[in-house]
């Protein structure tokens, strides 16, 4: 009993302080742990009791905010629902997230992330408004089920780690955003997927991908990113056959 | 006092080398394996519009080692690639609803796979009567 509560793991952390560090550098750490413990909850132990300088982001603990994505002996996963008892027994790595800029320790630069997923239109444009009186819009349970997997993103970054073509090419739409604009192109109150259009073309559109599907055996929430991006080849190859017959073109 | 000074990683050129992305790399260099058998079938038909002569010959060495072992990889490759492009097959398409229910992406797979099995053998029982 006393030697089950008193397991330890060894964690090499990769830790990079930009006012100090050249370059990142592996930093050994050894915590003590319980059966239950995840490897967020070793992080804040590390930070409270052995070095307080260490930096990482979290927030809810329960894997619905996307906040604390890293790479888990090279896997991207998240630390609060990845349990040092499957990790034992070590030595394990953790990096921030592959293919992002790192700030700090394990927080990386989301900017160009976020960036993206705001150029998406993410809400849904319905042909026409009406006003509140007029009621819902009103869905089908079949027409829900044609997006609402896409719809369960949380932005934890892991499907762009995951993304060797993303690393290749960072400007990339990459999976993420690719998973939120199908969730839109894909509701049948949307109609906004024309304007959606110019986003997905050419190698910064959907053509970077590979179909290396990673991005959907990362995925924490089950969105299949992989699906929405390759969907959108269609999509984007049938527009550039048939624009020219769209009425638009033609006034 | 704060300092911004982004680190950025540079991808190894030989990501696609790593174990991780192996499954991916073995899928696609299976596809060369395809495009050879292509050639090899293509090589036979040039034979039978130069005659007789050169398609005696081009039956005389598909009897050859040399062209059993080459068959044999490009098949263990052809299934590779087969059973591998039908796991991506689902992820290539719209989520197709059943009922009000989407189809489990390895239904479509599977099915995918019987279909080709079932061609593939009628074509077998073809050639042999």
């Amino acid at each position: 009993m006393a030697d089950r509560d008193r397991l330890t793991i060894e964690l090499w952390i990769l830790r990079y302080r930009p006012a100090q560090d050249e370059e990142p550098h592996f930093v050994s750490y050894t915590v003590t742990y319980t059966e239950e413990m995840s490897v967020l909850e070793a992080l804040q132990s590390i930070k409270d009791e052995q070095d307080g300088s260490l930096s990482f982001r979290w927030s809810c603990r329960m894997a619905i905010c996307g906040s604390c994505g890293m790479m888990i002996d090279g896997t991207p996963k998240l630390a609060c629902s990845t349990f040092l008892r499957d990790l034992a027994p070590g030595p394990v790595k953790i990096a921030p997230l592959e293919n992002f800029p790192i700030e700090r320790d394990l927080v990386v630069t989301v900017a160009d992330f976020v960036k993206k997923i705001e150029s998406i239109y993410p809400f849904i444009m319905p042909k026409e408004t009406k006003p509140v009186e007029a009621g819902e819009y009103l869905q089908t349970p079949a027409q829900m089920a044609a997006y609402e997997p896409f719809s369960d993103c949380i932005n934890c970054m892991l499907c762009y780690a995951a993304c060797p073509q993303f690393g290749a090419n960072p400007d990339f739409i990459g999976p993420g955003a690719m998973a939120l604009l199908q969730r839109y192109n894909g509701d049948s109150r949307d109609a906004g997927s024309r304007e959606r259009l110019d986003l997905i073309h050419g190698e910064d559109g959907v053509w970077s991908c590979t179909a290396v599907g990673l991005c959907s055996e990362a995925c924490p929430k089950l969105v299949d990113p992989a699906n929405a991006v390759n969907q959108n080849k269609t999509n984007s190859a049938f527009d550039f056959f048939l624009r020219g017959l769209r009425k638009e073109n033609h006034s | 006092m704060s300092e911004r000074r982004p680190y950025v990683r540079r991808q190894s050129r030989l990501w696609w080398a790593s174990r991780t992305y192996r499954g991916y790399t073995l899928r696609e260099l299976s596809g060369v394996g395809v495009a050879v058998y292509g050639a090899v079938l293509l090589a036979g038909l040039d034979s039978v519009r130069r005659g007789p002569d050169a398609y005696a010959a081009f039956v005389g060495w598909l009897s050859t080692p040399v062209a059993i072992v080459l068959h044999l990889v490009l098949l263990a490759a052809m299934l590779l690639h087969g059973l591998t492009w039908f796991q991506t097959l689902p992820k290539t398409m719209p989520r197709l609803i059943v009922g009000g229910q989407a189809v489990p992406q390895k239904t479509i797979t599977n099915a995918a796979i019987g279909l080709a099995m079932l061609c593939s053998l009628a074509l077998v029982i073809g050639a042999l009567s």
